[in-house]
């Protein structure tokens, strides 16, 4: 016991003098307290803007992520307390005394782990006094708990310390190699990484196991806290007992990685030899290899002690010699690389990345598509970019010590050689292991392909991004590494440096520095596309990559001027060194200095003289300006759009547009009006002119806003037109946020693009934390269902009610320009393409959009019961895949709306694709953009997949009825009335293609959405039919709440109620208006109100039986949660050969309000009891009712045909429940 | 040639002074550098060999400035430094191989004649294509060497060469380097005094970077011609009581008994017999009167 305290106080003492236990302590303390006192540092930062950052939540997040990336730092600590005798030679001295294994071992292990426990106590402090900034958000720091920072600090840090602790402990002290140390820390995070891509790829609801093995804790605190409201993650620590959403997942995980950390310390204590010969023997072989070769030797005959003359030589130096030494040098240090097991083992590991990456690559969930190549990249070296840095950071400090390390030094740095043919083979030698990653990676890419069934290889995407982009910036982290570990005088600092300023880009860029030229290494973020490779994004990757390997490559001819050589490392020698090797040098670093300011200089140009720089803040400040300014007319009263007609040039190849539009406005208030207020966001709109005397009033920077005087008031009823320029011009490339809508192949822009009426509440900020640092007080909600005003506005374009439209475009001769409308006719001028489309007398909503691309056409006719309809799908020639399905998905949405709704009201129906910049469908009038990120490589390869494709087509033709047919006013819930109706269309319409047993299991995934997404809420949930601006509301809870409501009062019942209810209310304001054609005066024009969810509610409750009304209520106008749980299910086996289930079950509803409080209500519920047969996840219904339930506990006795397996309380999670899988559970035979 | 050290002196950073203004001149042949440990031999050989750099002073190689003009030092260097260790996985004919191409042997024929007669005058032949790693310690210094005497180097640094060889081994190699040194500057530092006895016509001591002595050892034997005498005594108490009287250069223990060797003019009394002078009694006579000063 004396000994280990020896052994441990020395440990301590030998830490608490070293400079690094301080640093590591600041950096950790500077972390938590950036996390806390700067807006957008931390991981949680970036949640949710109610979290608290100093909460139990937070403090358990950020304590996560610091123990992921202070693996480092605990293989830093812990390996090197036992290297350190092997590394100084010390250790003949200290195993020749009389020593235990528990005092040496123990005592060194016991004082690492005080001390890095110590060390991440700079996390704790850091938090606290983070709080006490002043310039920090003091709305999300509530007063300091001691046990919201003990409480994570223990079960999180303190555990995670002991086991990695002890893991890097023992590799160390039975493999005495620091690189193997640290190589198992890199294989650890990617194993990691391997293990979370088989998760998510495959068992995304399953929520135990996968939280238990979690040794990091990313997916384990997921699972614990997916679900958790702000009100929960303030209040909540993880639970370390069987309460929450997964019950006892974090007390078990703790507990199993507490036993595996306790078992790496047994095995070191077994294994680990405590004599000198075991120790610095390298292996048994070795050593008998040695033996033998002296026992050769001493037998060797004697030798005649006559010298013989040694022959002559020529020794040539030159340019050629240089050459040849070079090759030799490379030869040599890639020949040593080869021939360890380390450099296998990362190979190796590559593989096994790779192969498991790229198996997954292309699933999503229950989602599959064709592992294009992009996807395939994706899998393959996506994932593994950090690890090709981190490989050459470790094999640049090796290569700059080998020498050094293998006391080879002497001899090496007297021979004639210059530094820089030494220091380029290092360099070369780098490059082949990176080299050997990356045609690993691409041929497991492709490898996997060829297992998945896609054979469509393309090779020069392969090529172009691994050996040209990924491999360059590689080869830029190798150059800063080395000269790195040229200048510091210690590998492991050097190490962390490296990292460190890789690892710090993204959060410095997320901080707000966004600007590539002093983000080292930086590359903006690109996407390639399938329709327009790597497109506009060229010149952006070329130059950014120029820029930083030039100033990469100085730092590497400075590198070569310190290189050391000789004896002396000091950096005052070197310096003296340097000195004399610069006028040698110079010429190269000239070049690469030159290089690097034209370089910079091109890119200043054209990010910054070209183009205007701006930061997202930039971008939120002019958001945030416009809303101060101008908001005071959110309500003044404007004409509203009655007619856009324009004239659209497309130029793909200069990514610009130009052309003119003209634009019919019409006075429906009942006042006149002598101002017209345009809102220009894009910049887009110039020469607004108007048919009547006009003069501008005052018009914003970036012409933002302007404000135009008739000079004789428009009347009401009165017509107006507006004729203007609107245009795009691409110039030269941006840092970053290029402009998504224009592609070389694939332009998509809208109406943003061209004058918007009156003040645009859509252009305002909304999430809170940035509306607070802009001082701008609460989000306006949006106005109460009734309101006189804002009732009388459209949902979706507020400055219109309904338009006709006529447009020409043109585009390239290569491509097809589409806008919505019926193709009028088309020609061809001055080499471009041409064609007309017009709506006619139809009016549209006020939804416009121009595409362009080179595309391929599927075309075919649709007869249904409202006459033919021309379905089209416009597609990039090689994405055949899911045409076939997106024109049945077609045909089958035509003839469920059709039959239940109302008849279509165009003739044809249009899908086009588009880039993957953005990633989503959007439903036009008669034309649909769809995102090649979301469809047209679909695949079905099990019967349970999401068939994604058939139910996005779906949806979108559903909103040619919700959205194009039915227009809510601009009030709370309306946008259900489009959302989720559309969604519920689009389940009905699979469901009638897949089942209902599919439909069950692809609901599962979106309750856990819903879930997801209420826990991220920002502002506060409303109630279904008061939504505002929650996705997951309107579509997936909205989703739910309909499908289940429908199976519950029959689906014909509900499509009943809204063939009702759109009957009565669709196409409110389209016909109180004038059109460009034929102008009507008179007070006939004046806006009624649009119909809102009151209408559409009472329409559903009007087919609901009384029994069931509570269902409306709960879903459309409460947040209602479920908690219901089957006990206990056993069997009996009857005399007459049946089966007599004893079902006992638990049933709890909860009220949410909107910030996620709780609170108990009555139950008086009619929930299904049901009784199965086959396994988990197969199971066949041998009884379902549903049984009317008013107290907590009921026990069923079911008698059934079948041995059953399976039993539970709302099996098919119809209703809405935060314990999704417990409400089934395995049948117990008695 | 002519090798010129001109007061060179050097202060490492942690404060010793290992060279403290060392002048020597060294010509063609072996000459042997003999002083203690830390006498500043390594430093001075280090310094010679391109590998650091003296605060002031200079050396000078025909013309050629040893601390400016390394690239041209190295061309016709060979050094093999006191310790030194290997590339694991690395045979020797490989290594050799490697390291001559380095040297500007760029012609294939000729670097294998030179490679392959290094191999077997280091009696390393047979053994060539095992690990280095393999190599014992003598085996090792043997292929140090080898490496060192690639290309025919015309300056020649070999540091503590002998130590780990086993005596033919050490021999052999004394006959390789005497067969070469005739022609070149051959510069071997040791503590063994026989080694320079026996290869060197020159030589100097030095010790804490001061040259206490230079010149050839036959000069320096013969100004001690019958000044050294020699005694056997038998207690610790009589050696204290010489000690204090007379200079003691040096004791051996001669069957457990201190044989004691005494510098002095005369007989320095009873007991004492006239005994030849030996190298070892110059290097320390002139370090016992160097710590003396």
């Amino acid at each position: 016991m004396a000994m280990f305290w020896e052994f441990f106080t020395f440990e301590l003492r030998f830490r608490l003098k070293s400079i690094s236990t301080y640093v590591y302590f600041v950096l950790w303390f500077t972390f938590s307290f950036l996390c806390v006192a700067s807006e957008s540092f931390g991981p949680i930062g970036f949640s949710n803007g109610k979290v608290l950052l100093n909460g139990p939540y937070a403090n358990s997040f950020n304590d996560l992520y610091a123990c992921l990336f202070g693996i480092i730092i605990i293989a830093a600590i812990f390996g090197t307390s036992i290297l350190r005798d092997f590394q100084r030679d010390t250790y003949q001295i200290i195993f020749t005394k009389p020593i235990t294994k528990f005092g040496y071992l123990g005592g060194r292990w016991a004082g690492s782990f005080v001390t890095t426990v110590l060390v991440f106590t700079g996390m704790m402090f850091g938090t606290f006094a983070g709080t006490f900034a002043p310039w920090a958000d003091h709305t999300r720091i509530a007063p300091n708990h001691l046990w919201w920072y003990l409480q994570p600090f223990l079960s999180i840090v303190v555990i995670q310390i002991f086991v990695l602790g002890s893991l890097f402990f023992t590799i160390a002290a039975l493999t005495r190699k620091l690189f193997i140390v640290y190589l198992q820390g890199v294989a650890l995070f990617m194993l990691y990484i391997i293990g979370i891509t088989v998760y998510s790829a495959t068992r995304s609801l399953e929520h135990f196991w996968s939280g238990i093995l979690d040794p990091i804790g990313l997916i384990l605190i997921d699972n614990i806290t997916r679900y958790w409201t702000v009100i929960e993650k303030n209040t909540l620590l993880l639970p370390w007992n069987f309460s929450g959403d997964s019950p006892g997942v974090f007390l078990y995980n703790r507990l199993l990685w507490m036993v595996v950390g306790l078992l790496a310390l047994l095995v070191a204590w077994r294994l680990f030899p405590i004599s000198v010969e075991a120790l610095t023997a390298q292996s048994q072989s070795r050593r008998a290899a040695k033996a033998r070769l002296q026992d050769e030797e001493e037998r060797c005959p004697a030798r005649s002690l006559v010298v013989a003359k040694l022959p002559r030589v020529r020794q040539i130096f030159g340019a050629r010699t240089s050459w040849i030494q070079y090759l030799s040098l490379t030869r040599l240090r890639i020949r040593t690389i080869r021939r360890e097991v380390s450099f296998w083992a990362i190979v190796g590991l590559m593989i096994v990345f790779a192969v498991n990456n790229g198996h997954f690559a292309g699933h999503l969930g229950d989602e599959n598509v064709w592992p294009v190549t992009y996807l395939m990249l994706q899998a393959v070296e996506g994932g593994a970019t950090l690890f090709f840095y981190i490989v050459a950071v470790l094999y640049s400090a090796e290569l700059i010590w080998r020498e050094r390390d293998n006391h080879f030094d002497g001899i090496h740095d007297a021979m004639p050689i210059s530094e820089t043919t030494d220091w380029l083979s290092k360099l070369t030698a780098i490059a082949f292991v990176e080299l050997v990653l990356l045609t690993v990676t691409m041929l497991v890419g492709i490898l996997m392909q060829t297992i998945a069934g896609y054979y469509h290889y393309e090779f020069l995407q392969y090529f172009k991004e691994l050996y040209l982009i990924t491999f360059a910036q590689i080869m830029c982290i190798a150059l800063l590494s080395m000269f790195v570990q040229t200048i510091v005088s210690n590998k492991f600092i050097g190490y962390g440096i490296v990292i460190g300023i890789v690892v710090l880009q993204p959060i410095l860029f997320n901080f707000g520095w966004e600007n590539t030229l002093y983000l080292v290494g930086w590359v903006p973020p690109y996407t390639y596309s399938d329709m327009n490779g790597y497109g506009h994004f060229v010149p952006i990757i070329f130059w950014s990559i120029t820029y930083w390997f030039a100033i990469f490559a100085v730092l590497g001819v400075i590198s070569i001027a310190y290189a050391r050589r000789g004896t002396e490392d000091s950096l005052a020698a070197r310096t003296r060194l340097a000195m004399a090797r610069a006028p040698r040098l110079a010429p190269a670093a000239i070049v690469f200095v030159l290089l690097a300011i034209g370089s910079g200089a091109w890119f200043y140009y054209n990010a910054h003289v070209l183009n205007e720089f701006l930061t997202a803040k930039d971008r939120r400040h002019i958001q945030a300006g416009y809303e101060r300014d101008f908001k005071k007319y959110q309500l003044f009263p404007q004409p509203k759009v009655t007619a856009v007609d324009t004239d659209i040039n497309i130029y793909p190849a200069r990514r610009s547009f130009d052309g003119t539009a003209t634009i019919t406005l019409q006075n429906k208030t009942d006042q006149p009006i002598s101002q017209i207020h345009i809102t220009d966001e894009q910049q887009a709109v110039s020469n607004v002119t108007f048919n009547r005397p006009f003069h501008l009033v005052s018009r914003a920077p970036r012409d933002l806003y302007s404000i135009y005087a008739l000079d004789q008031p428009l009347a009401p009823g009165d017509v107006l037109t507006l004729t203007c320029t609107v245009s795009h011009t691409t110039h030269g490339f941006r840092d970053g946020n290029e402009a998504p809508e224009f592609a070389y192949n694939g332009t998509f822009f809208d109406a943003s693009f061209f004058p918007t009426i009156g003040y645009d509440q859509g252009y305002e900020l909304d999430d809170p934390r940035r509306r607070r640092e802009e001082h701008l007080g609460k989000l306006q909600e949006m106005a109460e269902r009734g309101d006189p005003v804002y009732s009388r506005r459209n949902l979706f374009a507020p400055s219109s009610d309904w338009i006709t439209f006529h447009t020409v475009v043109s585009t390239s001769a290569d491509q097809i320009a589409i806008a919505p409308g019926y193709l009028q006719r088309t020609w061809r001028q001055n080499d471009r393409n041409y064609y007309e489309y017009s709506m006619g007398s139809t009016h549209i909503a006020d939804f416009f959009a121009f595409l362009s691309a080179r595309y391929a056409t599927r075309k075919e006719v649709y007869n249904g019961p409202s006459g033919p309809v021309n379905l089209e799908v416009y597609y990039y020639p090689t994405h055949t895949y899911d045409i076939d399905d997106m024109l049945a998905s077609s045909r089958a949405g035509l003839d469920y709306y059709q039959t239940h709704y109302s008849p279509y009201q165009f003739t044809q129906y249009r899908i086009m694709e588009f880039p993957r910049y953005r990633q989503f469908a959007q439903s036009f009038p008669n034309t649909v953009p769809f995102s090649e990120g979301i469809g047209f490589i679909g695949r079905m390869l099990h019967k349970d997949d999401v068939d994604l494709t058939y139910f996005v087509t779906a949806h979108e033709l559903g909103h040619q009825w919700w959205g194009h047919q039915l227009i809510g006013g601009q009030v709370q819930g309306s946008n259900m009335m489009s959302e989720t109706l559309a969604q519920y269309s689009a389940y009905m319409v699979m469901q009638h293609k897949y089942g209902k047993d599919y439909m069950h299991r692809v609901l599962r995934h979106f309750l856990d959405r819903y879930l997801r997404g209420r826990a991220g809420e920002i502002r506060h949930e409303p109630p279904l039919a008061l939504v505002q601006r929650e996705p997951y509301v309107w579509y997936e809870k909205g989703g739910q709440i309909m499908y289940t409501l429908a199976d519950y009062i029959g689906e014909d019942k509900m499509d009943l109620a809204l063939h009702n209810f759109l009957m009565q209310y669709r196409y409110a304001n389209a016909n109180n208006q004038a059109d460009a054609a034929d102008s009507t005066r008179g007070a006939g024009a004046q806006d009624q109100p649009y119909p809102d969810t009151r209408m559409l509610v009472a329409a559903i409750r009007a087919q609901t039986p009384p029994e069931l009304q509570y269902m409306v209520d709960d879903g459309f106008n409460r947040i209602v949660i479920y908690d219901n749980k089957t006990l206990s299910a056993t069997s009996q086996k009857t005399a007459d050969g049946k089966y007599k289930v004893t079902l006992k079950v638990q049933a709890r509803k909860f009220q949410a309000d909107g910030n996620g409080v709780e609170t108990p209500m009555p139950l008086a519920d009619y929930i299904e009891i049901g009784v199965f047969t086959g396994k988990k996840d197969e199971e066949k219904p041998l009884y379902m009712k549903k049984e009317k339930m008013t107290q907590e506990h009921e026990t069923y006795t079911i008698v059934v045909d079948q041995q059953p397996t399976r039993a539970g309380i709302d099996p098919y999670n119809k209703l809405i429940d935060r314990i999704a899988d417990d409400n089934m559970i395995d049948v117990t035979h008695e | 040639m002519a090798l010129t050290i001109t007061n060179i002196s050097k202060v490492y950073p942690n404060g010793v002074r290992a060279l403290k203004g060392l002048s020597l001149t060294i010509g063609n042949n072996m000459f042997g550098l003999l002083g203690p440990n830390g006498a500043g031999k390594s430093s001075l050989m280090r310094t010679i060999a391109t590998l650091q750099d003296p605060d002031s002073g200079s050396i000078d190689l025909d013309g050629v400035n040893v601390l400016t003009q390394k690239d041209a030092v190295r061309k016709i260097l060979g050094y093999l430094p006191q310790e030194f260790g290997v590339y694991p996985r690395m045979s020797a004919v490989d290594m050799l191989n490697h390291l001559a191409i380095l040297k500007g042997i760029t012609a294939a024929g000729e670097r294998k004649e030179m490679v392959d007669a290094l191999l077997q005058q280091t009696n390393l032949w047979d053994v060539r294509k095992k690990a280095l790693s393999t190599y014992s310690g003598g085996m090792k210094q043997r292929f140090g060497i080898a490496q060192a005497l690639l290309a025919n180097p015309r300056l020649i640094i070999v540091d503590e060469p002998t130590a780990g060889l086993d005596p033919a081994e050490r021999n052999r190699f004394l006959n390789l380097l005497s067969s070469i040194g005739r022609d070149v500057i051959v510069i071997l530092s040791t503590h063994i005094v026989d080694d320079v006895r026996e290869l060197c016509p020159r030589m100097a001591i030095i010790a804490s970077g001061e040259v206490l002595l230079e010149g050839s050892p036959s000069e320096a034997l013969a100004a001690l011609e019958g000044q050294i005498w020699s005694k056997v005594v038998a207690t610790d108490e009589e050696l204290r009581a010489v000690e204090a009287e007379l200079q003691v250069i040096s004791t051996h223990l001669v069957a457990g008994q201190h044989e004691i060797r005494v510098f002095a003019p005369a007989s320095p009394g009873p007991g004492f017999h006239a005994v030849p002078s030996g190298l070892e009694d110059v290097y320390f006579l002139n370090l016992s009167r160097h710590a003396a000063n």
